[in-house]
């Protein structure tokens, strides 16, 4: 997320956000300040620690007190009192006798507007750290350099600054915190000599920093409080004359800070501190708090490198914060190009992003992912229950309908009865794939409490403030009010991740509409061809049929008329003519039957099975020749759902062909029984002990015109199984068969049981 | 017997009235056979007019009507014969080559007596024309016509 995406409305404001921080009308001790008006310089305000005492100096002019001031002033370039923030301007040693002082003593001089008015103040000069001003840096300097650009990640970064920072200015520890969308804080590195605690990784709730605490972090990027044990000292007089009003001392570097920050600092068991802000593109990224338990002055060289190294470092993070956004781009990216080839390979997208899980919550980094529809539900990760993600798909549904994407980082908030799964999906992120079929794609991310990495000791007891002071500043006790704050929200959505949910719903839609219209043009296809093969079929059953019928016709007129007339051989090629012809004509018979079994309409009503079973038998028994003996063995059929018409011809086709390949048998034995429903299928099986089939050709045994057998052997025109198989596929069934040569046949066939 | 209602065959196809005729003669049926050779003339036949115009024979006892005919096609004589309050009377069997459902389904609403799918095989065929012939120019009494029937069968 970038800086400038923040909300910096977001925090709320708390009694601690209303307090005037920078109208305390108070500085720390270690220097004093002067407050200037005019061209001539005139000591309006001072600071009550003024070495000659405010009496001596205020209505006077700066060059009649400090000449040393003045003519540091004088040198500066004009600018030098324009800009924002305090400008140090130099080193500076007042002589004894200067302003009333007894000794010579060094001073770090500067200087800003404030108003109208010039502000100079005199920091009392510490004596030269361990690393020294920039000189004494450069070195390391180069090394820090090279350290960033070699740093893997942007947590790689921090820490390099944390120990730079710790190392220029010999403070116990060093922290880089790091504000989220909320302005809540993370300390996400850390250097410390291990005389305070560690607090890597803890969490800070925004209400720690106020809003106008940041934007004083922000004008004035760098604050020092050398002991926090120290006696604020007034200005004198606390009003400005002309206007009667407090001094503005938001830029001052020796301005007093906050009772409240203060006693944060003892709670901490830290007497000094030194915050450097991080500013990215010009908004507050996050801190460099610097902790030492004893007071500690730091000098202003090794401030000023300080607030150097973090600017070097501010820019690489920019840098490397848009590299990890373009980064995360090309691998969601890729992510999503493997989950388009995945739907691309399936016929329904639904199947195609479950086919790759880890890829699906990967896209979103997320915990647990659904696919929800109308009346589907499919879970992949750690989700809410079922029905849970059906009642948010019914909220979606209903509140944010006609959004393609929702996201939310706190879901609870915005829909209530989410509290309940706050564990598993206190963040989601929605994408509408379809308004029509309303399918939504979502992405669950747990409560973020529960993610969080706690790199110091959550369970050492809180010390208790010597100074009573209120319990909650404590860095633990941050801990828990984060928590507090935090609760039922969870990591908020990036706007890569964002961007690439939005991204699939378009490719999802792509397909899908890709889909809808290749289905449409086959249908249409598939409707005209309908239609040509009922012509074709008009045609066949008037025009092909009526030849056959012609021939068969004449040839029997002909043997009836004047088959006296005719010898043996003409009467047989006669009646071979008649056989051929009448064969052909059936042929077309079928076929037209089996072409309209295809087209016409099922009309499924409730059926006793024995009822159809028994009059085709007495129908297919009516053929079978007197001699033949053949044993029933009919079981109880029960009831089914389907077209009597369809369903009893299938029955026909079946029943007649066991009669047919039982022909040679001594004694046929046909059995019809239904096997025990299972799938919600009931099964029906034909046995019959006939010639049966080679299991090598059962793969044709249901295609059309498919024989296996030689037509002087059984008659047909391999239409038969065909018809059954058509039969019972239409009717949402299944047929099989199982044979071996000589020793019978069995066929199998379901139907949907209906509910 | 001269004044025994004819059989109308309406029929295109001559192959179709030949045997037709040779099934009619098998089941001994002595009515005449007239024959139409589209739906047209069928109905100048039925109303007396063109080239039946003075026809004085009596309306048919039976009318054989092939669905697929020149001109107008047997559904619509079917049509025009069954809206037509004193045609409506006699009975029509529909002969046809179509088994196609859609057909048999418009016979019936549009009132058709029966309704016979030719059968590829000539006995079957014959068979079926002697039950019909004998059904409906013998067997069955004919529902009073414009002429009053002077008996004798």
């Amino acid at each position: 997320m970038s800086s400038a995406a923040r909300s910096h409305e977001a925090a709320e404001l708390t009694a601690c956000d209303r307090e005037p921080i920078h109208r305390l009308g108070t500085l720390q001790p270690h220097g004093f300040l002067l407050a200037l008006q005019g061209p001539e310089r005139r000591i309006v305000q001072a600071s009550a620690n003024v070495p000659a005492g405010p009496d001596g100096v205020l209505g006077r002019r700066l060059e009649a007190v400090f000449p040393e001031i003045a003519a540091a002033l004088a040198e500066a370039p004009a600018e030098a009192s324009a800009g924002v923030g305090a400008r140090h301007l130099r080193s500076l040693t007042l002589g004894a006798g200067s302003g009333g002082l007894s000794d010579a003593r060094a001073y770090d001089l500067a200087v800003h507007r404030s108003g109208d008015l010039t502000l100079v103040e005199m920091e009392e000069a510490a004596p030269a750290g361990p690393a020294g001003g920039l000189d004494a840096l450069s070195s390391r300097l180069d090394a820090f350099v090279e350290g960033l650009h070699a740093a893997p990640s942007v947590a790689d970064l921090c820490h390099l600054l944390a120990v730079e920072i710790r190392h220029a200015t010999g403070f116990d520890r060093a922290l880089v915190y790091r504000f989220d969308r909320d302005w809540h804080g993370t300390v996400v590195a850390e250097d410390g000599n291990g005389v305070l605690p560690s607090y890597l990784d803890l969490r800070f709730p925004a209400s720690d920093i106020p809003a106008q605490a940041r934007e004083l972090y922000r004008r004035n990027r760098l604050r020092i409080i050398p002991d926090a044990g120290y006696e604020p000292v007034p200005i004198v007089p606390p009003l400005t004359p002309d206007t009667e009003a407090p001094l503005d001392l938001s830029q001052s570097v020796l301005r007093s800070v906050s009772p409240v920050h203060v006693a944060y600092m003892r709670n901490m068991g830290t007497q000094a501190s030194m915050s450097v802000s991080i500013l990215v593109d010009g908004a507050l990224w996050g801190l460099i708090s610097c902790h030492n338990q004893a007071p500690r002055r730091v000098p202003l060289p090794a401030r000023n490198a300080c607030d150097f190294l973090t600017r070097i470092f501010a820019l690489q993070l920019a840098a490397r914060e848009r590299g990890a956004e373009a980064e995360q781009r090309l691998r969601l990216g890729a992510i999503a190009q493997r989950l388009l080839g995945a739907m691309a390979e399936t016929e329904d997208f639904h199947d195609g992003l479950l086919a790759r899980p880890d890829d699906l919550l990967a896209l979103a980094d997320a915990g647990g992912a659904a696919i929800v529809t109308a009346g589907t539900c499919r879970l992949v990760g750690r989700t809410p229950p079922d029905d849970a993600v059906r009642g948010l798909y019914r909220w979606l549904s209903a509140a944010h309908g006609g959004e393609d994407v929702y996201a939310t980082e706190a879901l609870a908030e915005a829909h209530p009865p989410a509290t309940a799964c706050a564990e598993t999906a206190s963040g989601l992120l929605a994408i509408a794939v379809s308004q029509r079929s309303a399918t939504y794609v979502l992405w669950f991310r747990p409560e973020a409490v529960r993610t969080v990495k706690w790199g110091g000791n959550p369970a050492k007891p809180a010390i208790a403030d010597p100074a009573g002071g209120p319990a909650r500043l404590h860095p633990r006790t941050s801990f828990e009010t984060w928590k507090e704050t935090v609760k039922g929200r969870a990591q908020p959505w990036s706007l890569p991740e964002i961007d690439a949910a939005k991204d699939l719903r378009a490719a999802i839609l792509g397909i899908v509409l890709r889909r809808a219209e290749e289905m449409a043009a086959l249908s249409e296809e598939l409707q005209r061809s309908n239609k040509e093969l009922e012509a074709f079929s008009y045609s066949v059953s008037h025009d092909l049929r009526a030849p056959f019928r012609h021939i068969v016709g004449y040839a029997e007129l002909l043997r009836a008329r004047e088959g006296a007339n005719l010898s043996e051989k003409g009467r047989h090629y006669l009646d071979t003519v008649v056989e051929a012809a009448f064969a052909a004509g059936t042929l077309v018979d079928n076929l037209l039957a089996f072409s309209q079994m295809g087209r016409n309409a099922l009309k499924p009503i409730d059926i006793a099975m024995n009822l159809i079973v028994e009059e085709v038998r007495r129908k297919v028994m009516r053929d079978v020749a007197p001699d033949r003996t053949v044993h029933w063995r009919i079981g109880p059929l029960g009831r089914v759902r389907a077209d009597p018409m369809m369903l009893r011809l299938a029955v026909e086709n079946l029943l007649s062909n066991a009669l047919k390949y039982t022909r040679g048998a001594p004694e046929a034995v046909i059995e019809v029984v239904r096997e025990p429903d299972r799938d919600g299928e009931a099964t029906f099986r034909v046995r019959d002990n006939g010639v049966g089939f080679d299991m090598a050709y059962v793969g044709k045994l249901f295609g059309v015109f498919q024989r296996l057998h030689r037509t002087e052997e059984f008659e047909g025109t391999g239409i038969g199984l065909a018809n059954v198989r058509r039969i019972v596929e239409r009717h949402g069934g299944r047929v099989s068969a199982v044979g071996e040569l000589g020793r019978g046949a069995t066929f199998r066939f379901t139907l949907p049981l209906c509910a | 017997m001269a004044d025994l209602k004819p059989i109308l065959l309406v029929e295109d196809n001559p192959n179709d009235i030949e045997l037709t005729l040779a099934a009619l003669e098998e089941s001994q049926l002595a009515n005449e056979v007239a024959i139409c050779r589209d739906g047209a003339d069928a109905l100048d036949f039925l109303y007396r007019r063109g080239a039946y115009a003075g026809r004085e024979a009596l309306d048919p006892t039976v009318v054989l009507l092939d669905l697929k005919l020149p001109k107008v096609d047997g559904l619509e004589v079917l049509a025009a014969i069954k809206s037509d309050p004193l045609l409506r009377v006699i009975p029509i069997v529909m002969l046809t080559a179509s088994r196609e459902e859609s057909d048999l389904v418009r016979s019936y609403e549009l009132g058709v007596n029966a309704f016979v799918v030719k059968p590829v095989g000539f006995r079957a065929f014959l068979d079926a024309i002697r039950d019909l012939g004998v059904f409906w120019a013998v067997l069955n009494e004919a529902p009073p016509g414009r002429f009053p029937r002077s008996g004798g069968r």
